[in-house]
This record gives C-alpha cells, sequence and structure tokens, in this order.
C-alpha cells in the first residue's frame, strides 16, 4: 500500500496507509497506552487510554481506533493528554478493589503500571466500592468482577482467536460483567488464554493462585513436552526443598512460533513434574519386588548383565525402545548407544505419522515442508484427516488466524465434522477410512467418487473442490496419519503439482518428529538413511550392524521365543500402548528410565528415575520439523536425565565414553542452560571463558556434546546453532531417501484437549479438568461447537 | 607549690567521683538489671527482632504478598503463599503466609520490609539477644515471629480446625 506521511510528536514519519495510528506510534518508539487495544483482534475504543490530539480536531481522539491520514499532525503526550488520561486511571480505580497485596496480578498488572505513569493516586470517589465474591468459572480460571475494568480483551480471544466463544458481556453501561457461557460457569477448551490476556487479576488462574509473585519467580523459556506442535512456554520456577520447583507456565515473551498462543496443556499441565507418584530413586527387582537401591548398585547390574549378553549372543538379543518425549540428543545417544555399544539394530520407538515414507515422497525436492510460522502465512491450506483443534492446537491456531487476519482459505477434508470446518471454504465430508480414496480423486481418478459421496457431500462439492485447489499456488498441505506410505506418496505428488506447494506431516508426540530423525527405527539411520547404506556413519563410528533389526511387535515374539535376553526402554510405555502381553518379557532382564511406575514397570527389573523433558537442556523437532531448544526448568532430587543414564551404562559396560560421546574442549559449550536456573556462578564463569576465546569444558553428560554431530551427520539439521541457542527456532528439512514401512506399525496416540499420553495421566490439572467435565449432566448442546 | 598544684588538681577530680558516687546511675545495668529484659531500656522506635503482627480478631496480618521479601536489600524474607479456607483460616485476607522465615545471619534490620508492608502486618520488635552457637537457628520460622494471641481473646482461643486437631502451637516469645 502506498506510505502517508505524518507528523508524531514533531518527528516526520512516513507509514503504509491504513495503518492504525496506535501501531504507527509504536514503531516510531512513541508509547501510547491501552488497555483494550491488542495487535491481532477487532478494534474496541472501551478503555480510551490511548488518546491524543490530533491537530484540526476538535476533541481528544483514540489512537487505537484512528486510522493515519495524509498529513495527520499528531500530539502524544500534553497537560491535556495526561490529564486526560490520569482522570481514566481514576475513573477505573473508581471500584477497582485496590487489593494488589492480594491479587495474583500484583507486579505484572497493566493497571498498576498506568497508575504509577498518570498519578492518580487520589480520588475524587468516596463511595463505598461494589462488591461481589469471587467465582470458579472452571477448575482452571477464576473470576474477580470487581477488578474487571471491561477491556472485552478475553472476549475477543475467546471469540475470534479460539473461535470457542464461551465469554460475553451481560448489561450495559456502567452495569456491564463479562459473564461465561454456562451461567456461572465454563464450558470451553481451558487454554487459560483469557487469564494470560487480562490486563488486571480479574481472571486468574487455578493452578497458580496464590502460590508465589511474579518477581519472586525465575523465567525460563522451554518448549512444551505434550503435542507435536512445539510451543514455546515460558516456565516460571523457583526453588524448593527438592530442587527446582515449576509453579506456572505461559507464553510471557510471545517470542516463539506460538506468539500469544499455548493451550491447556502449555498452560497448567507441567504439573506431573511434581506429582507425588513420581520415582526418586532406582529401583531393582529383588524377590519379585521392586526394592528401592542406589545409582551404582543399578549401574552395576545394568553394566554386567548387559556386558554379560552382548559377549554371550552378541547384541541382537537385546532391544532398544526410545521415547517420542526425549530430546533429540538422548534420541540421537540411544541409537547410536544401541548400534556403537550394544551392536545392534534392535531399535524402535512408537511411531505415531510415517515420517520415514514423507522423507522418500519429499527426496530431492527443496522447500517442500512448511514450518509452523509458514502455516500462519500461507495463502491457502488444506487439511486432510486429523483434528488439529484437538490434537494439534497450535496448528489450529495458526490455520485459525491465518484465514481470520489474512483472508487465506482454508479446505477441510475429513471423516468427522471437525470444528475447523467453520473456517473453512470447502469441507468436504468423507467416509472414514476413505481419505486414500480422496487422494486418488484429487489426482483425478474420478472412478473413486462412487465412495466419496454422501448426504453432506455431493459429487459437484468434491468436484469443485478438486478445481479449486489445482488453481491454488503456494498452498500449504497438512495431512495426519490416515496417510500412510504409498497413499502420502501419491498425494505429495498431486499436491507437487501445485506452484509452491509445501507439506506438513502430523505426528502426536513432542519430539515424534526428532525420535524419527534422530534414526529409532530398526532398519533406519538418522536422516532416513538405510542401515544397509550407512558409509558415513559407519566411517564416523567405526562400525555398525548391517542387518535391520526388529521392530516392537518382532521384539516381543524374539522374547516368547526365547531369542530376546534383554529390554532396555527409554521414557516409553510399550506395555499399555501396544498391549503386549505382559508375561512375554518373563525370562528377558528389562531395564526401564522413567518418571512413574507405568504400566511396562510391571515388567521391569530394573525401573532408574529419569528427568523429563523440563528437567533438562537439549533439542526439540516439533511435527513441522522446526529445532527449538530445550533449557532446564526444574529438578527433582534423585532423579538424572536420561542422556546421562545412558553415558553412564554404556560406562559400565566397559564401552571407552568418548567414542559415544565426544566431549570435551574446542566447540560452542552450553551456556548454562544444563545447570538450570540456579546456578549462577557456573554460567558466568562459562560465559566469561567463551568471551575470552578460552576454552569451555563440556562433560559427558552434556547434550550440547552431541549436537555437534547430529548437526554434521544428520541431513536439514545444519542450522546455526547461534540462533537456536539465542532461543529462536529454525526449520529443518526433511532428508534422506526414506523407506516405506509396514503402515501397521503406526498406532496414532489420539490424545484430544485434556488427555497427553501417559504424562496426562500424572496431571493435576487435566485431571481436575476431566473430573469437572464428567460432573456435568450431558447436554445436547456443546458450546465449544 | 608544686605539690599544692598537684594536690588540688586530685581533689578537683576526685570531688567529681564523690559526687556521682552519690547519683542515681544511668547506665544500663544489663544483664544483670531487674526485670524482663534484664536491665536493657529501647526508644520506642528501635530495630530490633520482627514481630508479625495479629489484627484485632487473633487472625494473622500477613497476606504473603512478598512485598517485605522484594524490599529486603538483603535477600532474607523467605515465604510461601497459600490459600485461606473456610475451615483454615489463618488470615484476613483471601491467602496467608503458610512459611515465614527471616534469616538473621542476612538481616541487617534496614526497616524497608516494614515500611513496605501494605497491612502492618511486619514491625521490628525489641528483641536483640540473637547470639547463637549454630547459625541454622538464625533462620527464624513464623511462629517465632508472631505476636502472642490478643489477650481479649484468652489464652486458649483457637483459630482454626487444624489447631484442634494438631493442637495449638507454642508461642515463643520474640528474641528468645
Amino acid at each position: 500500500m502506498a506510505d502517508v506521511n505524518i507528523t508524531l510528536d514533531g518527528k516526520k514519519l512516513t507509514a503504509p496507509a491504513g495503518t492504525l495510528l496506535i501501531e504507527a506510534c509504536k514503531n516510531a518508539g512513541i508509547e501510547v497506552p491501552s488497555f483494550c487495544y491488542y495487535p491481532g483482534f477487532s478494534l474496541q475504543g472501551a478503555c480510551r487510554m490511548c488518546l491524543v490530539k490530533i491537530e484540526k480536531v476538535p476533541k481528544l481522539q483514540t489512537a487505537c481506533t484512528t486510522v493515519i491520514g495524509e498529513g495527520m499532525i499528531v500530539t502524544t503526550d500534553s497537560p491535556e493528554i495526561h490529564q486526560a488520561r490520569k482522570s481514566m486511571v481514576e475513573l477505573l480505580l473508581g471500584n477497582h478493589p485496590l487489593d494488589c497485596p492480594v491479587c495474583d496480578a500484583g507486579g505484572e498488572c497493566e493497571l498498576q503500571d498506568m497508575t504509577f505513569a498518570y498519578g492518580a493516586a487520589e480520588s475524587k470517589y468516596i463511595d463505598i466500592k461494589n462488591h461481589r465474591e469471587e467465582q470458579q468459572w472452571s477448575p482452571v480460571v477464576y473470576f474477580d468482577r470487581p477488578r474487571c475494568i471491561l477491556c472485552y480483551r478475553c472476549v475477543r480471544v475467546c471469540g475470534e482467536g479460539m473461535d470457542v466463544w464461551a465469554l460475553g458481556i451481560q448489561n450495559r453501561g456502567v452495569a456491564s460483567v463479562i459473564a461465561p457461557n454456562k451461567e456461572d460457569h465454563l464450558e470451553c477448551e481451558e487454554c487459560g488464554m483469557c487469564i494470560d490476556i487480562c490486563p488486571v487479576g480479574a481472571l486468574t488462574s487455578g493452578a497458580y493462585r496464590y502460590k508465589t509473585r511474579p518477581w519472586e519467580m525465575k523465567h525460563i523459556d522451554t518448549t512444551c513436552t505434550h503435542c507435536g506442535d512445539g510451543c514455546r512456554t515460558t516456565l516460571g520456577v523457583r526453588r524448593a526443598d527438592t530442587g527446582i520447583e515449576i509453579v506456572r507456565g505461559d507464553n510471557r515473551d510471545k517470542s516463539g512460533i506460538n506468539g500469544d498462543f499455548l493451550c491447556i496443556k502449555g498452560r497448567y499441565a507441567f504439573d506431573f513434574v511434581d506429582n507425588e507418584q513420581r520415582i526418586k530413586q532406582p529401583l531393582i527387582r529383588k524377590d519379585g519386588r521392586l526394592t528401592p537401591s542406589s545409582w551404582e548398585e543399578a549401574f552395576e547390574l545394568i553394566g554386567r548383565r548387559f556386558a554379560e549378553i552382548c559377549g554371550r549372543e552378541g547384541g541382537r538379543a537385546i532391544g532398544v525402545i526410545g521415547s517420542s518425549k526425549t530430546s533429540n540428543e538422548e534420541n540421537y545417544l540411544l541409537q547410536k548407544f544401541a548400534r556403537v555399544v550394544l551392536g545392534t539394530n534392535n531399535i524402535d520407538h512408537h511411531r505415531t505419522g510415517d515420517f520415514p515414507a514423507f522423507a522418500r515422497a519429499l527426496a530431492g525436492k527443496l522447500d517442500a515442508t512448511a514450518s509452523m510460522r509458514d502455516v500462519f502465512k500461507a495463502p491457502a491450506m488444506l487439511v486432510i484427516g486429523n483434528d488439529p483443534t484437538n490434537q494439534h492446537p497450535l496448528l489450529a491456531w495458526q490455520i485459525r488466524n491465518n484465514v481470520r487476519l489474512h483472508r487465506s482459505r482454508l479446505y477441510v477434508i475429513n471423516s468427522q465434522p471437525i470444528k475447523l470446518r467453520r473456517q473453512a471454504t470447502a469441507f468436504a465430508h468423507i467416509p472414514a477410512g476413505s481419505e486414500a480414496k480422496l487422494v486418488a480423486l484429487l489426482a483425478g481418478d474420478d472412478s473413486v467418487l462412487d465412495v466419496l459421496v454422501s448426504e453432506n457431500t455431493p459429487r459437484e462439492a468434491l468436484l469443485s473442490l478438486r478445481d479449486r485447489l489445482r488453481g491454488e499456488q503456494n498452498l500449504v498441505i497438512i495431512f495426519g496419519a490416515e496417510l500412510r506410505g504409498e497413499e502420502m506418496a501419491r498425494l505429495v505428488k498431486v499436491g507437487s503439482a501445485v506452484s509452491g506447494a509445501k507439506f506438513v506431516c502430523l505426528g502426536d508426540y513432542a519430539n515424534s518428529r526428532g525420535a524419527a530423525d534422530m534414526g529409532l527405527y530398526p532398519d533406519l539411520l538418522p536422516g532416513y538413511l538405510p542401515v544397509t547404506q550407512g558409509k558415513t556413519f559407519r566411517e564416523e563410528w567405526g562400525g555398525l550392524p548391517d542387518a535391520p533389526g526388529l521392530t516392537i511387535p518382532q521384539m516381543v515374539d524374539a522374547a516368547k521365543a526365547g531369542q530376546l535376553k534383554a529390554l532396555y526402554v527409554v521414557g516409553a510405555n510399550p506395555v499399555a500402548r501396544f498391549n503386549i502381553d505382559p508375561f512375554a518379557f518373563a525370562k528377558s532382564f528389562v531395564v526401564m528410565q522413567d518418571m512413574f511406575l507405568t504400566e511396562t514397570a510391571l515388567i521391569a527389573d530394573v525401573v532408574l528415575p529419569g528427568a523429563n523433558a523440563y528437567e533438562k537442556s537439549g533439542t526439540f523437532t516439533n511435527t513441522c520439523g522446526d529445532l527449538q531448544l530445550l533449557r532446564k526448568a526444574g529438578e527433582v532430587t534423585g532423579t538424572k536425565p536420561d542422556f546421562e543414564i545412558i553415558v553412564r551404562i554404556a560406562e559400565r559396560m566397559g564401552f571407552d565414553v568418548r567414542k559415544l560421546v565426544p566431549f570435551g574442549g574446542g566447540m560452542w559449550a552450553d551456556m548454562g542452560q544444563s545447570r538450570g536456573a540456579q546456578s549462577g556462578e557456573a554460567d558466568r564463569h562459562s560465559v566469561w571463558l567463551e568471551a575470552h576465546g578460552l576454552e569451555t569444558k563440556l562433560s559427558p553428560f552434556d547434550p550440547m556434546a552431541i549436537l555437534d554431530e547430529i548437526q554434521r551427520l544428520v541431513p536439514g539439521y545444519h542450522v546455526s546453532r547461534r540462533t537456536l541457542l539465542s532461543g529462536t527456532d529454525q526449520h529443518t528439512r526433511i532428508g534422506g531417501p526414506g523407506i516405506l514401512h509396514n503402515p501397521e506399525l503406526i498406532v496414532p496416540a489420539n490424545d484430544d484437549l485434556f488427555t497427553s499420553g501417559t504424562l496426562g495421566r500424572y496431571s493435576r490439572a487435566l485431571n481436575s479438568v476431566l473430573e469437572n467435565q464428567r460432573r456435568k449432566p450431558v447436554e445436547t448442546e456443546v458450546a465449544a461447537d | 607549690m608544686c605539690i599544692l598544684r598537684d594536690i588540688a588538681a586530685i581533689a578537683k577530680g576526685m570531688s567529681v567521683t564523690f559526687r556521682e558516687m552519690f547519683r542515681p546511675t544511668i547506665v544500663e545495668n544489663y544483664p544483670k538489671g531487674p526485670g524482663p529484659l534484664r536491665g536493657a531500656r529501647f526508644e520506642e522506635r528501635y530495630r530490633g527482632v520482627h514481630v508479625l503482627q495479629r489484627d484485632e480478631n487473633g487472625l494473622e496480618k500477613c497476606v504473603a504478598c512478598f512485598l517485605c521479601a522484594a524490599a529486603c536489600p538483603s535477600n532474607c524474607i523467605y515465604i510461601e503463599a497459600a490459600e485461606n479456607t473456610a475451615e483454615h483460616r489463618v488470615s484476613g485476607a483471601e491467602r496467608y503466609a503458610q512459611v515465614y522465615n527471616i534469616d538473621y545471619n542476612r538481616c541487617i534490620f534496614c526497616g524497608y520490609c516494614v515500611e513496605a508492608c501494605p497491612t502492618d502486618a511486619i514491625t521490628h520488635g525489641h528483641g536483640f539477644e540473637l547470639a547463637t552457637f549454630n547459625v541454622s537457628n538464625l533462620i527464624y520460622r513464623k511462629e517465632q515471629l508472631l505476636a502472642p494471641r490478643p489477650a481479649h481473646l484468652g489464652a486458649n482461643a483457637v483459630f482454626n480446625r487444624a489447631e484442634v486437631e494438631g493442637g495449638a502451637p507454642p508461642v515463643v516469645a520474640p528474641g528468645e
């Protein structure tokens, strides 16, 4: 758009036509206060804080609703404006209870800041304040009505941003009040966006309620460990008797791929970390009972047994099951441990998306994968299968807001009437399991129409959908685990006909994509390289088993046949997930490392207490392939990160640890992230060394020590380390030749908004919300949809 | 002459001594003086060991707002907040301090915490006998800092159900 000349406080500026005055001021570095204005939402003009003087306009104008015009001369601060704003604050404080010492927003309250800035310390209003009792709207949302300043941010974020419309306004004028959709409680997605966006303490969080104050916490930005979207979450931590306690989760700096957004899991479900059922001591099975023991004893036993089995029967008698919730470094280390130390390719993990087939389909194509940021910018999007609103909340947010703010076109093809259809330009409701047929239709095969046509989706609708898709450009195609193997390859072929098309293959867990990229497959090395072609890795590691190993079902069969003598499970729960007969491993030596005594612990001979992603440093790759940093936030005494445990087991087996982890100097060092929030001294020491060009030492337990090797050997991971360490996400392309697998091995997690695999079972916040939902009578009308 | 002058000087000096001998003592006879403070006397404004005050109903005034901890230049105040319930009411507002520790190893008795307190909960008492052989004794817990229950409510007044079940905690006088 054409540029417009304006004068702001005497400074001559140009800005694109159509810019709001408040945004123009912000870009020019002039702060105009506001409560009700929030970028990305509809304009309200309710709070009157952003009043500015525009020349030739008799009255003060609201900067948030004024669009700049040619030759506009604006004053943003003068005694008159100052007085107007002071009066506004005074009015807002007219019924505000001033219980700041008790209020959870105290210290990060915008009304406090404004009162300080405009000095409305005394009030002309002597009437008694109108007090109302605080209400609990849901297990995680509290509403204190007198504190509300009626900026309507919560109403807009809930409706426009989340498309839930659970909050509204009752009454008019001074009697206006924010009201939940179910009279006295909320029925919604419990995302907590309204709490985060509230400028005062009217909406507060049930999980963080009265625990501490914002300035008392350290704020560590890390990556969420729940679904595959990889939201940036800022954890507020403080010291506790048992290490470092996580008190709050939010997205304070709004700089990650998720911007303003976090769902209930990112915001509240960090609380599994201090669940009382957490294991804090290694357990060894003695006389059929898991008995507490020391780390030394456990490592000694595991090292001895693994070395014994390897020596007697070779590595093929040991199976390794990795996790989709451990970091890239740990996954890489685990498969290296299996292949180099144990000498076996028997390594697998719980697969939730067909990434090897995706790599194969995209082989040779550059820039064919979309990042999470691309989804927000794309002019058109096609979603096949999955239910992003429930399984990929951030992706759904990006799609919704892309449609809302950029008027992009969304095409949804699903066997269920998923919520995203409300934003869709076209929605094709197809019979369950016919996604592959639909791909055939898109490819031009009209013979499948009979199967796809239904009452809701007539023949013409499907054909016009195909025509419209063919006419799109820069289309982002997002598909779930419904499409696998050959069908996925076919979709990629069809999609690639659209110029600039990009793809997203959805995996369900926080690091499902990373686990796949790092080669937790019996037949694939890191970077989707078949084990038979692993020349670079063979040279790097000095030897590698050639034959593909066993998948999880094959491991079970081998154990039943008595061929699998040991099983090493890292952060996974295969017994529950694959419904394995617990007696299959009766004769095997089973080692498990996890946070809780899951179903798999029933068959374990040694259980090691592991740390979760909030308690370690490393990197995660989200389902789109965005690489992000994990920073250590919490700590629970007695547990160890999986990385350290794997290294220690290798050491006890008599393996030279330097061959496993290339630690030492000469590399980019961890700048203190892995040592936690509280160890300021060590961090400063490291920074000082770095600043003076001196060698920083890496320990064999430092995940950063292996990141170099990953970046060197795994295609797509050559991203800037500096940018990564600064906390910015970077897109990795999917590389390597890939392979076609048996599609039956993919088991989607099928989590919804309030469940998160094994972790979700131990989260108080998620359980309280689920329990609350169960208590309510089933109604025919559902608020959120 | 010389001797006379010396005698006069001594006599002059001794006169002060003998005059003062018969006047009442004005120095503090601490720690051998009378009363519970063993002879020590204080100005009202003296900044001694803190006292956490109670309101007229015997409830704690502290609402765990952390402003004292924020104001503290030596970072010696540690608080954990919790929510009052109908069964377990500790303070007059919605929240109270579940844990309130002052580390007297670090406290410099500057009084900033007292100034910062929005509910006048923390005040300086006159306790000063802090010396101990074990530094961990210098971390005072809330029970040690709390003011005694107001007399008009009776020494056995019970403030919440938890105290009925657990027995009332012993009241420790500040400074002991």
